[in-house]
């Protein structure tokens, strides 16, 4: 069961619109990556490294379980 | 007209990283066939000249990548009419790991073989050296090709 490959899915667009709009560029640059890598996230096409699911939910001051988790 | 053919190939929807990944390939695939063009006549080369293409070659493909990255990110900027700073993080890293990976198998298995080749059928030096170059280009074209698949 657990050697089975999991689709990590996230919240991150939600998240972002609910912080006051927040734009893309505005999380990159908050947590230190490129437009394209939080475009690369939001469409689940890259599955972000723990320093940066850290990051990202604490940009949004959540947990981390909030913002990432196994649908 | 520059801009019509620009449009046409979506340059608007390409991000940076793939434009530049765009201006390598460019930049080794012209090299590659200046080289092949500068070699018709390799079997009645000397080393010293089939080396000397080779290197030249080579120093072309790295100064042409970085003139067609100014260039493209010149006209992308002008297209747009906005800057796009190029940053490096940790998916740039990891694709990068990816196409490093790709290359060196294909440059591994096709080195060993251009030797066993060698070996085999008593090919000229010349034979291998350009053989081993070129294996070197295709490795690195085929790599970042992949790069462009992953960051589409």
């Amino acid at each position: 069961m657990l050697k089975k490959k999991v689709h990590i899915e996230n919240a991150v667009r939600k998240l972002r619109f609910n912080s006051n709009e927040m734009t893309q560029q505005g999380l990159a640059e908050l947590v230190g990556v490129s437009r394209q890598t939080i475009v690369a996230i939001e469409k689940y096409k890259y599955t972000p490294s723990l320093d940066l699911a850290f990051k990202i939910a604490l940009a949004f001051d959540r947990e981390i379980q909030e913002v990432f988790f196994i649908n | 007209m520059v801009y019509f053919t620009f449009k046409r190939i979506k340059i608007n929807s390409m991000n940076i990283k793939i434009r530049n990944t765009l201006g390598e390939i460019i930049g080794a695939f012209i090299a590659l066939i200046w080289m092949w063009r500068n070699l018709t006549e390799a079997s009645i080369m000397s080393i010293e000249s089939v080396s000397k293409v080779l290197a030249q070659g080579i120093g072309i493909s790295i100064i042409l990548i970085i003139a067609l990255h100014i260039v493209i990110n010149i006209l992308s900027s002008i297209i747009t009419g906005k800057y796009e700073k190029d940053i490096d993080d940790e998916r740039d890293k990891i694709y990068e790991l990816y196409a490093l990976q790709l290359s060196s198998v294909i440059f591994g298995i096709s080195l060993v073989i251009t030797l066993v080749l060698l070996g085999w059928f008593n090919l000229s030096i010349n034979t291998g050296l350009i053989a081993i170059t070129f294996v070197g280009f295709i490795g690195s074209i085929l790599s970042l090709f992949l790069k462009i698949y992953l960051y589409r």
